[in-house]
């Protein structure tokens, strides 16, 4: 039999544990994260422009004739019924005195079918007016990048590929199942390829379908308009690239764990080396940045995330790519990656032992 | 290519801990029981033919094939282990028919070779139930038939009688003999002789780690009746003592105390080793004792022969 059918073989048997490992569920959890909280905002965007919408939007050049100054009866007279409308006093010192007063303050707030417009008043004089777009589009695209890199990438992909892939053989040493695998006629570098691709297809199944879940949700709740036109200009390309990323995690930090699975008993020290790694790995001399997975992820992803100038530099200098790589290079050297890390692991299954005795 | 297992100097250790120590085995196709208490290295020894644990030293070859190719050596091997977990949520069937794919036998070749298997050991009517649910006896017979369902020539069987009601038991027997008939080699374990001296060609009997004797069943028990034992004799001149001992042709070793109390003897005839130690006490030289040095062989020979206690 020749060895490709026998990786095929052994992925098909090993595909339905590594989808629904008893010790791996709350990978699930981790996958559809970010799909829960676009869909959340968008619910509630959803829900909150029916309610609005309900008594009817304000015309938006109603609004805007509104200038300070004009008092609360006269607005209401203007634009109507409001989406919103609260009285209260505030007491004070008037002018520099110790004498205290009394001033009513009210704020109204308007919808013009997009944006939330919210007037002031205090003492009855309009003072203040401010905007509030119900649902912006950039700031949600800004948003899935963030989401995406700090959060999918850097935690929910590796942890994700943790559980998979750790328990590939070491799950089974717990189970004491591993030996009927050595007792097979196959080769153990072939086992671990087998092992290796059914927790690839796993991984890459359940992060990519979350990526895809999260992405879309956060563009149903768009304006359709905009929207469409996103998706014909940039859209289909950064969701590709978005998935192309989050499949390029699993590959790369699926092949770490399957190998730390191999080496160490115990799951939280590769771990906890790993996030250190990775995390400070933007602090490390150029050489040593290319043995990292998310130095190489974050090139591959379509829109840099945002950064806060307000972040201290420490910070800014964890988050950030150090040195971006063109995206084919980026592939080129995950994979070369990947395969030294299969390599030393498969060095090490050839050497495993059935040890079921102390654990 | 040999046809023998053959177990060269090999010693396996547990980190600290001794699975087995420079054993040396030469073992013929037929039916081998391995004979030994608890944690005397049957599994281990089992384990080391097989490749689930590497010796730390000596060498192995199975029918002429190292344990560490497996892709070479599953094809004419197969090993029902110890370990009694099953994998979850499968039924016997599947068990069987998913070892059997790795052969690379097409989907009908494999249900054919599986349902025949589970045949040979009486499995069919439990066949689609979960393993997860089986006794224990019907978890061994369905470990049996994923060893036997693509025919190996060498057939590995830890403990394989354990827990086997009388009938599934002479059937299993009768199948060790049909392999065996065919010149195979059927290799299994037991804690007692008597369970498995009636229908082995050979045994091995094992005691902490070490081969203790070996040989058709016949040769073993006269072995073990005539089982050398040591004693330590305590005396001032240790090496005239033991030129002296040199020329009684009972003695099958002597040497010198490497502590330094006198001379250790091994003989086959206690009485015989006695009335030398009078005969050269009484020519002068001086002997101040005694002393049996290994009890412990002496029981675990009763053990062996006894059947366990
Ligand atoms: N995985 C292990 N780790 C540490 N020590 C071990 C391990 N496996 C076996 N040993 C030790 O090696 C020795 C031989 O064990 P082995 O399992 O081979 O005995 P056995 O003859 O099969 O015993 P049993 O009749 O109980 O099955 C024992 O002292 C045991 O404690
Ligand atoms: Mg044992």
């Amino acid at each position: 039999m020749n060895e490709l059918a026998q990786v095929w073989t052994i992925a098909r048997l090993e595909i339905g544990r590594a989808f629904f490992s008893r010790r791996a569920l709350w990978v699930y959890l981790l996958a559809l994260f970010p799909a829960v909280i676009f869909i959340g905002h968008g619910v509630d965007v959803t829900y909150k422009k029916q309610r609005w919408s309900a008594r009817g939007a304000t015309p938006a050049n109603v609004l805007k004739e509104i200038a300070n100054g004009a008092s609360d009866e006269e607005v209401l007279g203007k634009a109507g019924q409001p989406v919103f409308d609260r009285q209260w006093n505030r007491r004070r010192h008037r002018g520099e005195s110790e004498e205290l007063e009394d001033v009513s303050r009210r704020t109204i707030a308007y919808f013009d079918g997009k944006r939330l417009v919210q007037f002031d008043f205090e003492g009855g004089k309009l003072t203040r007016t401010s905007q509030r777009p119900l649902l912006t589009f950039d700031e949600d695209r800004a948003a899935f990048a963030a989401v995406f890199q700090y959060f999918y990438l850097r935690l929910a992909i590796f942890f994700g590929c943790l559980g998979i892939f750790i328990n590939l053989f070491r799950g089974e040493m717990l189970d004491k199942s591993l030996h009927f695998w050595f007792l097979a006629p196959v080769r153990r570098e072939i086992l671990l390829l087998g092992k290796y691709c059914a927790g690839l297809i796993a991984s890459v199944v359940i992060f990519g379908t979350g990526t895809i879940i999260a992405f879309t949700a956060m563009l149903a709740f768009q304006d359709s308009a905009e929207m469409w036109s996103y998706w014909q200009a940039d859209g289909a390309y950064h969701i590709t690239w978005y998935v192309i990323a989050a499949a390029l995690g699993c590959v790369g930090y699926g092949s770490v764990f399957v190998a730390a699975g191999l080496l160490l008993r115990n799951p939280i020290i590769p771990a906890v080396v790993m996030l250190l790694w990775e995390s400070i790995n933007g602090f490390l001399p150029n050489v040593l940045q290319k043995l990292s997975v998310l130095h190489y992820l974050q090139s591959i992803c379509p829109v840099a995330a945002p950064m806060d100038a307000n972040f201290p530099p420490a910070l800014r200098m964890l988050l950030s790519p150090a040195a971006p790589t063109a995206a084919w290079q980026s592939i080129g050297g995950l994979l070369c990656v990947t395969v030294v890390v299969l390599l030393v692991a498969s060095r090490a299954v050839r050497r495993l032992e059935i040890n079921y005795g102390t654990d | 290519m040999s046809d023998f297992i053959v177990f060269k100097d090999v010693s396996k250790f547990y980190g600290e801990v001794l699975g087995v120590n420079r054993v040396d085995l030469h073992i013929p196709p037929g039916i081998t029981s391995l004979v030994g208490p608890n944690g005397s290295g049957k599994t281990t020894l089992m384990n080391l033919m097989t490749g689930l644990v590497h010796p730390g030293s000596g060498t192995i070859t199975v029918r002429g094939l190292s344990p560490f190719q497996p892709e070479k050596l599953m094809r004419i091997l197969g090993y029902a282990t110890q370990y009694d977990a099953a994998p979850r949520g499968v039924t016997g069937y599947d068990f069987v028919v998913a070892g059997l794919l790795l052969y690379g036998y097409a989907p009908g070749e494999a249900e054919r070779r599986a349902r025949q298997a589970i045949e040979t050991v009486s499995m069919t009517q439990a066949a689609d139930r979960k393993v997860a649910a089986y006794s224990k006896g019907m978890r061994q017979r369905i470990r049996l038939a994923q060893a036997i369902a693509h025919e190996p020539s060498v057939l590995v069987l830890d403990e394989p009688l354990n827990g086997l009601d009388p009938l599934v038991r002479a059937e299993t027997i009768a199948l060790f003999r049909n392999y065996a008939a065919e010149g195979r080699h059927v290799i299994l374990s037991s804690h007692v002789l008597q369970e498995v001296d009636v229908f082995s060609d050979q045994v091995i009997l094992i005691a902490n780690g070490m081969i203790v004797a070996e040989g058709e069943i016949k040769n073993v028990r006269e072995e073990i009746h005539e089982h050398p034992s040591q004693f330590l004799l305590h005396c001032q001149n240790p090496s005239r003592v033991a030129s002296l001992l040199f020329e009684e042709t009972h003695i099958t070793e002597v040497k010198l105390d490497p502590e330094g109390r006198g001379v250790l003897v091994l003989t086959r005839h206690r009485d015989a080793f006695s009335e030398a130690v009078q005969r050269i006490a009484l020519s002068g030289v001086e002997i101040d004792g005694v002393v049996p040095t290994d009890e412990n062989v002496d029981a675990l020979y009763e053990y062996l022969i006894g059947g366990g206690r």
